[in-house]
């Protein structure tokens, strides 16, 4: 079944890139171990999931081994996704970022990462080899830019650099209310841009 | 916690972005069952915290796809979300209202409810023979045998130790408590397999000795990144943790 009918107009996260199948049809086949299916899957979200591992660990030969676990974890938890709870994209990238921020909260962070952050804040940029996933790209970007500096500030803090809401408000040197009402208008803010539809 | 109910929905940004303590996290949860707003809300934010992943995609390395194909048809699958051994009728409804992936026994069901049902009848035995007979359980000497076993000791919030080992490759953990204060009749130690999605699902009921220890407790389909917690709950146990966990501890590869 055609998923367009119930999202219509959406470039929406879950047909992104690669092989234009919807990932909310194939998880399915791949939680009956469908190999072909999960190479799809695997072509379809080893870019993102990479990315945002590789974004909140910095290290990249960490982030590849914490990227693969994610992956497999998609084969293994495929039976778990339920469509009718959010998109396949979402139920990826959550599992991709709890394993990342699992990762940096077990090991403390490392002070390396800490320090690289100290000297220049995440920004969205600093990452090589960029997917052609240009539109999508494009279009976050314009919807940060469209927040106020404080709320871009701490929902990239949160998100990309894989804090607690009270290490971002530490780190911004602003109230812990403050922080908690930034992160939250400032993502209903980009939901609203983004034309999400959930 | 003294924190008013319209100060938690502002947590629903923070949770969508995993930005939580996970004290804070378990609190929040809690409140969701009752907060069908939120909910809804972090529907939105989860699928917007997902655009913001989808936009740093770059390039794996080419090697991690071959690495990543060729492991998995050498990794079992978890089995369809299955009849939550505790659950009734009401409380699956009440599930279904979560956010989050359905909560639900995982991997092992038999075993989970073999060592259920073993541990309900021999609560009569003494401790010494409890422990003896539940050690040599084949699964959970399997677990104490694996190479990659972990051992994990956290105090209890309310006192007492609580102790696992843990094997990712065999996707389970035996937890055991020490000196743990025992409940009154009505009340029970639960535990919980926190899943990285935000689910949690009931690993079985801990009974506890008067002296505040637990025979070895087999928790199946533990994966890396999840979560193991106790909390307090009514006899029986409840289908959804409604407590603060007296203790987390994090599961790690």
């Amino acid at each position: 079944m055609n998923t367009s009918t119930t999202r219509p107009e959406q470039p929406g996260p879950d047909r992104a890139e690669g092989g234009g199948r919807d990932p909310a049809e194939l998880l399915p086949l791949v939680a009956r171990g469908d190999q072909a299916a999960f190479e799809t899957v695997y072509d379809q979200f080893a870019g993102p999931v990479y990315g945002l591992v590789r974004k909140v660990l910095r290290d990249p030969a960490q982030s590849e081994e914490v990227a693969q676990e994610v992956l497999l974890e998609v084969w293994r938890t495929a039976s778990r996704f339920d469509p009718a709870r959010g998109s396949a994209a979402a139920w990826v990238m959550t599992i991709a970022h709890h394993r990342a921020v699992d990762r940096v909260r077990s090991e403390n962070a490392g002070l390396a990462r800490e320090q690289k952050l100290t000297l220049g804040p995440v920004t969205g940029d600093d990452v090589a080899e960029l997917v052609e996933t240009a539109l999508d790209r494009q279009r976050v970007r314009r919807c940060i830019g469209a927040l106020t500096a404080l709320q871009a500030e701490a929902v990239k803090l949160a998100y990309y650099g894989g804090y607690t809401y009270p290490q971002v408000a530490e780190l911004l040197k602003v109230p812990l209310g403050t922080v908690k009402t930034r992160i939250r208008d400032g993502l209903i803010r980009l939901r609203d841009c983004m034309e999400v539809t959930w | 916690m003294s924190v008013q109910r319209h100060e938690l929905h502002l947590l629903t940004g923070s949770y969508a972005l995993n930005a939580l303590t996970d004290d804070e996290r378990a609190d929040f949860e809690k409140h969701l069952e009752r907060c069908p707003s939120c909910t809804e809300e972090i529907r939105g934010l989860r699928e917007t915290a997902a655009r913001l992943a989808m936009a740093t995609a770059v390039t794996p390395p080419p090697e991690m796809r071959a690495r990543v194909l060729a492991a998995a048809p050498r990794t079992r699958q978890l089995p369809p979300p299955g009849r939550n051994l505790l659950a009734r009728a009401g409380d699956r409804a009440r599930l279904r209202r979560l956010p989050l992936s359905r909560a639900s026994i995982t991997a092992g069901i038999v075993t989970l409810a073999a060592a259920v049902a073993f541990l309900l009848v021999t609560q009569i035995s003494t401790n010494r023979q409890l422990h003896q007979a539940q050690a040599s359980s084949s699964a959970i000497a399997a677990v104490l045998a694996a190479p990659d076993a972990r051992i994990e000791s956290v105090p209890a919030t309310v006192g007492g130790t609580v102790t696992a080992v843990m094997s990712v490759r065999e996707h389970e953990a035996v937890v055991t408590t020490a000196n743990v204060p025992s409940l009154p009749e009505t009340k029970v130690y639960q535990l919980w397999i926190m899943t990285a999605a935000g689910a949690a699902e009931s690993a079985g009921l801990l009974t506890v000795t008067s002296s505040g220890s637990t025979g070895p407790f087999l928790a199946s389909g533990v994966l890396p990144g999840d979560r193991l917690g106790i909390t307090v709950e009514p006899a029986g146990g409840t289908a959804q943790p409604t407590t603060t966990p007296v203790v987390i501890m994090p599961v790690t590869a």
